[in-house]
């Protein structure tokens, strides 16, 4: 009788991080690999535009990005988050888990949802340490999603979530003005919420979302500390303890910091 | 330090333990959730009461995908009396070290 071998899913986290003259992604990407790394066990690939050697990933995949947003008033700040919909086509993985490279993975709960069947799933709900989150985008009160997190198989559905994001980032400037969304500068968030409700037939009933809130701290940081499963967390006038937990950190130039770099090397032993 | 500025440390202490305790219990939400036979349920009071409560073994019930999963009763029972038991174990400890904080 012929034997057959059941092959095992591949999984894995996948980051995209591209510099800019103010800030190192790439170093960001790094730490927060470490994170994802020691906290899942599982493999990390990058996705970038820079030359890397010796670092903690264990895939570079190089990719040229051209697209370049400036922030309202400040021509100099720029950031670089396009072609986020080529996730689906350059992951190695069978099951991704694709994060902003200031998403800080301190707590496995992501895994849980991988026990059940799905195509996608996005972080639908956000809040900070004091509020819940605008839980809609537009004057139609669209359901926000988070591209922040998102966790995808490969199937037939995923890739037309993809597909379908990278034709909104082609022609943004008709899909922000068709939903009636703000703001000229290209998001992902937005680019994934249009192609969410556009693949699930405009019904904003249909439960694609990650099931409890993702935690972000849009404030400036001054340190991160951990001690016995509470992490401290101390802005300009306020401190947080917080149980370890994973957190979406806003701040990059703290990302950056050798205060940070001595909490990732804490977490990780 | 004037009266006021005393008043106004001690409001800041107790509105920061406020935003602690909440952030602690949206993360014990989160931690109550578990997986079982491919869907997805938040651990209750209620459906702890339920599962002990019903007269048949095998069942469908609603996960939080609003899917219908079937469901081994006795299983889903213990596996959620244990994880309960767990996670307000845990809830405990931490809302202890937070409230201590508080009178740094």
């Amino acid at each position: 009788m012929k034997k057959y071998v059941v092959q095992e899913k591949s999984r894995g986290v996948l980051l995209f991080a591209f510099n800019t003259d103010a800030v190192n992604y790439v170093k960001i990407a790094e730490r927060s690999a470490q994170l994802a790394k020691s906290t899942l066990g599982l493999p990390i690939t990058l996705v970038t535009d820079s030359h890397i050697i010796n670092s903690i990933f264990d895939r570079v995949i190089q990719v040229d990005n051209f697209l370049l947003n400036y922030k309202p008033g400040q021509a100099n700040y720029v950031w670089r988050n396009g072609d986020r919909y080529r996730a689906y086509e350059l992951s190695p993985y069978d099951e991704t888990i694709l994060i902003d490279s200031d998403y800080l993975i301190l707590d496995d709960s992501i895994l849980k949802l991988f026990e059940q069947d799905f195509d996608y799933r996005i972080m639908t709900h956000n809040q900070t340490p004091d509020n819940d989150w605008n839980e809609t985008m537009g004057i139609f009160g669209l359901q926000y999603q988070w591209a922040t997190v998102i966790l995808f198989k490969k199937t037939k559905k995923s890739k037309m979530l993809f597909d379908l994001a990278g034709r909104i980032q082609r022609n943004y400037g008709y899909y922000i003005n068709l939903y009636h969304i703000r703001g000229s500068q290209f998001r992902n968030d937005y680019a994934f919420t249009i192609s969410n409700n556009i693949l699930n037939g405009y019904n904003q009933e249909m439960t694609m979302g990650i099931p409890w809130k993702m935690l972000t701290f849009a404030n400036g940081i001054n340190s991160l500390t951990i001690k016995d499963k509470i992490v401290t967390i101390k802005e300009s006038n306020r401190a947080y303890l917080i149980p370890k937990q994973n957190i979406h950190v806003m701040d990059k130039n703290y990302l950056l910091t050798d205060n940070f770099e001595n909490f990732v090397r804490t977490v990780c032993g | 330090m004037s009266d006021l500025e005393n008043i106004t440390n001690q409001i800041r202490l107790a509105t920061d333990y406020q935003v602690n305790k909440r952030i602690l219990r949206e993360k014990i939400q989160t931690d109550l959730q578990i997986p079982h036979n491919g869907g997805l349920f938040k651990v209750s009071i209620e459906l702890i009461s339920f599962l002990n409560s019903w007269d048949q073994d095998e069942l469908f019930l609603e996960d939080l995908y609003q899917n219908p999963i079937k469901i081994d009763r006795k299983e889903l029972l213990n596996k959620c009396r244990e994880h309960y038991q767990m996670v307000m174990n845990t809830w405990h400890v931490q809302h202890e070290e937070i409230r201590r904080a508080r009178k740094v």
